[in-house]
């Protein structure tokens, strides 16, 4: 959906290696019609979704800093400077050291990715929210209630 | 500041409140209620926005208390059970994010013990509280269809909701194995009514209906009691009920929205605070006539919890169902498993509740918590198979009463006001093991005979502890039970408890509707008893 969101908690360097991290959680798709979350820029609506609880905010700006420290200890300049499988490496070594930041990371990249407009329009959705307009149902059809309209009373009498 | 009595004071201003207020307005009593939570503004609501979904299973309207970060929410330890307490605290209370699925008791509900020797007979039946469920069905705006033969008759003021694609794929499976199913009775609107507009199926309905279809109590009843001279105070947590020399409730000290500590005085004190938040609040209202908490002479305020174990079952189709449109809650019901069967290894039963599927955000994450969908690799082609191929069903199980499942005062843990937050403490029983164990079968069975190809089974369901009753029961002997037939405390005769709690049992359906017409049931009571009310 096309929202506006303000981006501040990440530094530009940040904001890099969360792209590739979102990359990594969504990949575009192999016909390459939907994008790797880390090409639309979901960085403001997770912070948005996070204002609330800036504890998470400040725990997954706390993560990006430790993937690159981690990649520091390979040598590299940074994350972002690693090789492909290098940095599933290094993203594997955090996520089995640190439980909470990828879980969390994981579950706002998925809420962030599928109410993109770009995703949405995509997969054959109106980028809109459900509201005010809703939607078109078919109209019921009761003649598929004939056999229970058959079937005499069956509660308990009491 | 210690304001003049008023006659009636309510606690809590959820489902049983606004109904139990409305009908004894009648009486042009001074009734005064005071709620924690706020008026809540429809134009705010998730559904409008594009976060949604995000806003309803990870923000501000999630079901759980501990997780929204609201200040007018208190928190529930819930870490003995394995069901997550979950409800809401504004005016119109949990029905703010409830489904609307409205359906009755069954009349054998009312009588297990004699029917199926378990638990305990309700010190009423069904005859009683019939008219109630038609004045509810009225002021609600309750939507079905006549002639179901699971039920006696009964009024259904509007036509049902659309049944859409999951509606008739699911009925199709019940057909082909010959089982009940019926459109749902919903307490949401399908023609204009009352003046709230008609359904526009945009199946936002867990997160507040931003158009008025779904029947909240804030914008059914609660209109209506306010025009009838009720006077409903948003912002006031009660700390306590208090009492006099002789042991009646005499008010309540409760803190306004800048925390300031004030007394409310009162003649008759009703509470409607939830199967959590009364008990909760009965245990917090310690005195020297009452040192285990007010009106717990028996010992058992807070015992016998019931929360209707959920089993979910989903049945993943080749074909898109549309299952994001229409009211999420509300489309089909079976209750070919409801009465007790003998031949099975457990007593008592349940309904399915066919739900429909998720939003895009919603399938992703529903994908990700049942392991059908990965981050990385393959996540695409896991998430086309399952977006918009996923419905299903919840089985609501019977939850027969059990004393040592319960609702105390956490020892550490408060709200914002400092005031001890509950704790629950709930184990479930082999009964409800079995029972689940059948409900994933039974409904694995018909989604595949609906022709899905591959089923996902959660029981019990973590975050479905939505029913709170059965924590201050009502009996004939007060050692026994809390309240009276007609909701009057035994031990204090001016305290009235009118919501959940007061259930001798639970039933296997969703219990707002036999609420909300106890509360009516009890307002009539106490009408008719006005004279010797205290007697
Ligand atoms: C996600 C969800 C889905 C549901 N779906 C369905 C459904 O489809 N069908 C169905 O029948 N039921 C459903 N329910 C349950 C339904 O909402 C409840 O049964 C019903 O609202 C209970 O009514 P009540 O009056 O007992 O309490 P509530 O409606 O919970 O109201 C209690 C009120 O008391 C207030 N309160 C508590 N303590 C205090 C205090 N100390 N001081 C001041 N105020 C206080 C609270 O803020 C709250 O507003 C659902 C609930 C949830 C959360
Ligand atoms: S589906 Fe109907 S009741 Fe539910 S939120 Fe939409 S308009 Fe309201």
């Amino acid at each position: 959906m096309s929202e506006n969101h303000e981006r501040s908690s990440f530094s530009d360097h940040q904001a890099r290696i969360l792209a590739e991290v979102l990359d990594a959680i969504i990949p575009p798709s192999a016909d390459g019609l939907l994008p790797g979350a880390g090409r639309i820029d979901l960085a403001g609506a997770i912070e948005d979704a996070l204002r609330q609880t800036p504890e998470v905010l400040a725990m997954i700006v706390q993560g990006l800093s430790s993937l690159d420290e981690l990649a520091r200890r390979r040598g590299s300049q940074d994350f972002t400077a690693l090789h492909e499988t290098d940095r599933r490496e290094v993203m594997e070594e955090l996520a089995s050291s640190q439980d909470a930041f990828p879980p969390v990371l994981i579950l706002q990249t998925f809420a962030a990715y599928y109410r993109s407009q770009r995703v949405l329009e995509e997969l054959g959705l109106e980028a809109r929210a459900p509201h005010p307009s809703g939607y078109a149902v078919e109209p019921n059809n009761f003649a598929l209630l004939d056999a229970v309209r058959r079937r005499p009373p069956f509660y308990r009498q009491c | 500041m210690t304001a003049e009595p008023v006659d009636v004071l309510i606690v809590g201003a959820g489902a049983s409140a606004a109904a139990f207020a409305w009908s004894l307005a009648e009486t042009r009593m001074n009734i005064v209620c005071l709620e924690q939570g706020d008026w809540m503004d429809p134009s705010k609501y998730p559904g409008l926005g594009g976060d949604w979904e995000a806003r309803q299973l990870l923000g501000d309207f999630g079901f759980s208390p501990n997780t929204r970060g609201r200040s007018e929410d208190y928190p529930v330890n819930d870490s003995a059970s394995p069901i997550a307490a979950s409800m809401f605290n504004a005016v119109g209370g949990s029905t703010i994010l409830y489904a609307a699925h409205f359906p009755r008791f069954h009349p054998s509900d009312f009588r297990v013990r004699t029917l199926d020797g378990v638990a305990d007979d309700w010190p009423l039946d069904y005859a009683s509280l019939e008219p109630y469920y038609d004045v509810n069905a009225r002021m609600m705006g309750v939507a079905g269809l006549a002639g179901d033969p699971a039920y006696p008759p009964k009024v259904v003021p509007l036509p049902a909701v659309a049944l859409g694609k999951v509606g008739r794929t699911l009925a199709s499976g019940f057909n082909r194995l010959g089982w009940h199913w019926w459109p749902s009775d919903s307490a949401i609107t399908t023609q204009d009514y009352e003046g709230r507009a008609a359904c526009i199926n945009a199946g936002t309905c867990l997160s507040g209906c931003a158009h008025g279809a779904k029947a909240s109590t804030d914008i059914t009843y609660w209109p209506a009691a306010l025009r009838r001279g009720v006077t409903l105070r948003p912002r006031c947590r009660v700390r306590e009920i208090t009492v006099n020399e002789s042991g009646m409730a005499d008010g309540v000290v409760y803190y306004d929205a800048d925390g300031v500590e004030r007394t409310q005085k009162a003649h008759v004190v009703v509470l409607a605070c939830n199967g959590i938040g009364t008990p909760r609040l009965l245990l917090n209202s310690r005195s020297r006539q009452f040192p285990d908490g007010l009106a717990n002479r028996s010992g058992l305020v807070g015992r016998n919890l019931m929360l209707h174990p959920y089993a979910m079952v989903t049945g993943i189709f080749d074909e898109r169902l549309e299952g994001y449109k229409g009211p999420t809650g509300c489309c089909i019901w079976s209750h070919e498993f409801y009465e007790t069967d003998r031949a099975r290894d457990f007593v008592r039963g349940y309904s399915l509740e066919i739900v429909r599927g998720y939003g895009p955000a919603g399938a992703a994450l529903w994908g990700l918590s049942t392991g059908r969908i990965s981050p990385g690799a393959g996540h695409h082609e896991a998430y086309g198979a399952l977006f918009d191929r996923a419905a299903g069903m919840v089985a609501i199980c019977e939850d027969l009463p059990d004393a040592d499942n319960r609702v105390t005062l956490d020892p550490q843990m408060t709200d914002s006001n400092g005031i001890p937050a509950p704790k629950i403490t709930y184990r479930l029983s082999d009964n409800s093991a079995r029972m689940l164990a059948h409900a994933v079968a039974r409904a694995t069975e018909v989604l595949q005979a609906a022709g899905a190809r591959d089923t996902v089974a959660e029981a019990p369901l973590q975050p479905a502890g939505w029913h709170l009753m059965g924590t201050a029961r009502m009996g004939t002997d007060p050692a026994r039970s809390v309240v009276n037939e007609w909701g009057r405390s035994h031990d204090v005769r001016n305290l009235f408890i009118i919501d959940g709690s007061i259930f001798v049992t639970s039933a296997g359906v969703n219990p707002t509707n036999t609420i909300q017409a106890l509360a009516l049931y009890i307002a009539d009571a106490i009408k008719k008893n006005l004279a010797n009310l205290f007697d």
